[in-house]
């Protein structure tokens, strides 16, 4: 086990690698009456065409990494929330984009929890009666998203700007897709990505790192995995541009709601670039957008935005795309106005004083984001799948440069790369 | 204040409660709105919000909510401990005063007395008039809002905490400043600071940020008990909805201030609260009727809600299916393994609260509320010494009074 020690955070995380390929990370925090733990597997719903080895690449149903989510929460013995629940854990799943995860809360018997989520996770159960139950709770699912405007206008934004690659798949899939999956091809997507190889463990709270990795090398130990060849991922390549430059969606909402998306030509492919690349988006998105820009207060006072406006920079495997909007009388008025706005901050460059505001914010908000244990897990896993240190932003922080970030603003804010997604009444 | 290294940050809070009330409810909601406009000392908002971001991106944020038939203002801020930035002045301080601004000394209109800046009133009247038509949009909680109001639509709880669209007209920056006056002279203030401090030091610091004024500091009242429930109200709204929301209103005879109170957190535990309760086992596992079906349990108010989402069809089945459940809690159908099981999350949850400095402050508050003193370890106590025949006398006066479903149809609907 390495010990790694990051001074200027004051905090010290403890690494290890299993024989059997899993990853284990535990950060003690001290005085926390909670530990939380997630075990997380690299599979979201982009990994829809994959192979292993040498064996021929393999096509899955959309929203298959979700309905398996919903499936190891059984087991023969029964659902596995009551088990935490008699050990007083208060446990649930995620699935993203890019990865599947397990967790659990905890102040007691932390020990039967970390072991009951290891074997939860690691013991598959699928019956054709199983699989079939779970169809309606799932399809139930998918009707409250479609009710849900806020989830419409995103996963529509994205549905505009790729055409070929399945981050426009939306996560859950359609009712006509989880109709068609089977316990068998839950099997085969259990088997490829859910050996240990592929997953992560991270444990925060107070707790003592030996005794946690000595029990989870010994959970481990007891267990046999098959040898596993490479997991390859495919992705169809994605042309440049937008699929569609506006996708309109009917819903009884008070207001239109709006996504206005940026799409990288380029997606970096680079760990290290794309880390750096992700602090210096947010920040530029920050400095354009933030509450305390000019345009978001001409925006406010015009009666364009409100309070909801938001915005984000997410990017992953072969993608990379801006986003921001929320409620506003005028989509059309409000994307003209953002257009011209940032068009002339692109000529006369971010100011010094803009920047370093920005930056002194984005360290707080780092910092305070540290403070929760569930962030910390979850932000952690994501950047380590992608080859990143969450507790190494705060030198990627110091060390940008504004150069940096006025060379982002001219790459990345190319109009010709936008979309718009809009959700409002019939008569709207 | 609660001293505490656990942070990085110092959380502060600032609650302000008045009763809910017509006249006052929509002129209290908008204050909040005006006041995070700015200060005297910076009256425009992009400057205030640079100070914020200055004082390294220090939270700052409010909401306005009910708790029992008090309209309550929160304020929070998240400022970062000095240790792990440099700064020339203490940032709680910078926080504190910033605060003390915010609610003492607000933007004025220049050259006119006693009243806010114009501008502001005008903007946020339109911000919260946009926040109340916007309920709609999210059915879950629209649905769970209504039930509750037509169920309460003969007390003061009916109202929105965020007050009523056609009182806004009347508003303007003379009489909300006049509102506000009042709010400031009557309403319930409490000051929390949660961090790696001490209470002197904080005295000190708020001595000198709030012009604190030399009346009584005012308490809450305990809510009004609901009527009486003759006969099941049933109300179905139409709208233009992909799936259905069975939502219930359950009255009950315990609060926060009574002995009982742990009693009915385990009657809610069981009944529908976890994954592992009664509700989601026999609405969505068993039946595949639901995505979610759960119950929340009010402990200020008195009250019990359930929500779920289900297929329009299916409507008769899980009301059914619910009022089932509701009638095995008060037959005492509670096995040991549901009540260890409920014991066991309730008590977990108690504990992990000590790790946010929020949470913390907000079950404090609920002393504040009720005027009942019940630290976490003493509600740990009072939880795991409930028994079965504790929550048969709770459940034996839980009666469901308002049962309202949000489904297909027109758009608009019946009212």
């Amino acid at each position: 086990m390495r010990q790694l020690h990051y001074p200027h955070i004051n905090e010290t995380l403890y690494h290890g690698t299993l024989p059997n390929g899993l990853q284990v990370y535990i950060l003690p925090k001290e005085g926390f009456q909670k530990t939380y733990a997630t075990f997380s597997t690299r599979f979201g719903s982009i990994d829809n065409r994959f192979s292993i080895g040498e064996e021929p690449p393999v096509q899955v149903l959309d929203g298959i990494a979700h309905f398996l989510e919903h499936k190891m929460f059984e087991e023969p013995t029964g659902d596995i929330f009551a088990t935490f629940a008699s050990q007083g854990a208060s446990a649930n799943a995620f699935t993203s984009f890019d990865r599947t995860a397990y967790l659990f809360s905890a102040t007691e018997y932390i020990d039967q929890n970390l072991r009951t989520l290891l074997d939860f996770v690691q013991h598959p159960y699928f019956t054709d009666e199983n699989v079939d139950k779970e169809k309606g709770i799932i399809e139930q699912e998918i009707n409250m998203y479609k009710d849900n405007a806020d989830w419409r206008v995103y996963t529509g934004i994205i549905e505009a700007l790729y055409e070929k690659h399945p981050v426009h798949i939306d996560i859950a899939g359609s009712v006509e897709s989880i109709r068609q999956i089977t316990k068998e091809s839950l099997y085969t997507c259990y088997n490829t990505f859910y050996h240990p190889s592929n997953m992560l463990l991270f444990v925060v709270g107070g707790v003592e790192p030996e005794q946690v990795m000595q029990l989870v090398r010994d959970n481990q130990a007891a267990k046999t995995f098959p040898e596993l060849g490479e997991i390859r991922r495919y992705f169809e390549p994605e042309p440049q541009g937008v699929r569609k430059q506006r996708l309109e969606m009917k819903l009884p909402v008070s207001l239109p709601k709006c996504m206005i998306g940026i799409k990288d030509k380029q997606p970096v492919a680079d760990a290290q670039e794309l880390q750096r690349q992700d602090i210096v988006t947010k920040l530029l998105l920050d400095v354009l957008l933030g509450q305390s820009s000019q345009l978001y207060q001409s925006l406010y006072d015009d009666r364009l935005i409100s309070d909801s406006f938001g915005y984000e920079f997410n990017s992953g495997n072969g993608y990379s795309f801006s986003i921001f909007g929320g409620e506003t009388r005028s989509p059309d008025e409000l994307l003209d106005r953002v257009k011209q706005a940032v068009n002339e901050v692109r000529e006369q460059g971010v100011s010094a004083s803009d920047f370093e505001r920005t930056r002194r914010k984005r360290i707080g908000n780092y910092l305070r984001m540290l403070n929760s244990p569930e962030s910390i897990a979850n932000e952690f896993t994501r950047h380590k799948f992608r080859g990143g240190d969450l507790f190494e932003l705060l030198p990627i922080y110091e060390s940008i440069t504004l150069e940096e970030v006025n060379e982002r603003l001219r790459t990345h804010f190319d109009w010709e790369q936008s979309a718009i997604s809009i959700v409002c009444r019939e008569s709207q | 204040m609660l001293p505490t290294k656990r942070f990085k940050t110092f959380a502060i809070s600032l609650y302000a409660g008045v009763p809910l009330a017509e006249n006052t409810v929509t002129a209290t909601a908008l204050t909040p709105f005006v006041l995070r406009r700015g200060t005297s000392a910076t009256p425009e908002t992009i400057a205030f919000r640079e100070r914020l971001d200055n004082m390294y991106g220090t939270g700052f944020g409010f909401d306005v909510y009910k708790r029992g038939d008090a309209q309550i203002v929160q304020f929070r801020l998240d400022v970062i401990h000095d240790q792990y930035v440099s700064s020339s002045v203490s940032l709680l301080q910078s926080a504190l005063a910033l605060l003390g601004e915010v609610l003492t000394s607000p933007a004025m209109e220049p050259g006119v007395d006693h009243a806010f800046r114009s501008k502001y009133v005008q903007a946020e009247k339109q911000t919260l008039q946009q926040r109340l038509e916007a309920i709609i949009n999210d059915k879950i909680r629209y649905a769970a809002e209504r039930c509750l109001e037509e169920m309460c639509a003969g007390e003061p709880y009916r109202f929105h905490a965020l007050g009523q669209i056609a009182d806004l007209a009347a508003i303007h920056e003379r009489s909300l400043y006049e509102s506000y006056r009042t709010w400031l002279d009557r309403a319930c203030f409490d000051l929390y600071v949660v961090g790696d401090t001490t209470l002197s030091e904080v005295q000190e610091m708020v001595a000198s940020a709030f012009r604190a004024g030399d009346g009584q500091p005012a308490v809450y009242s305990k809510p009004a008990a609901g009527s009486h429930v003759s006969e099941v109200k049933t109300v179905v709204e139409r709208m233009d909805v992909s799936q259905g929301k069975l939502n219930m209103g359950l009255r009950t005879r315990t609060t926060y201030a009574d002995d009982q109170y742990a009693a009915m957190l385990m009657y809610n535990g069981i009944l529908g609260g976890y994954p592992h309760s009664k509700l989601f086992m026999n609405v969505r596992e068993k039946a595949s009727l639901a995505y979610y079906a759960a119950s929340r349990y009010d402990g200020i108010k008195g009250l019990c809600s359930i929500q779920s989402g289900i297929e329009i069809a299916n409507f008769e089945r899980a009301s059914h299916i619910i009022q089932q459940q509701l009638e095995s809690m008060r037959k005492g159908e509670l096995s040991e393994l549901e009540m260890s099981q409920t014991k066991a999350m309730i008590v977990n949850h108690l504990r992990e609260m000590q790790d946010s400095a929020f949470e913390m402050i907000a079950y404090d508050f609920n002393s504040i509320l009720t005027g009942r003193e019940r630290s976490a370890q003493e509600l740990m106590r009072e939880v795991q010494a409930v028994e079965a025949d504790d929550i048969v006398r709770v459940a034996d006066d839980v009666v469901l009074d308002t049962i309202y479903f949000l489904r297909d149809g027109k758009e608009g609907g019946e009212q």
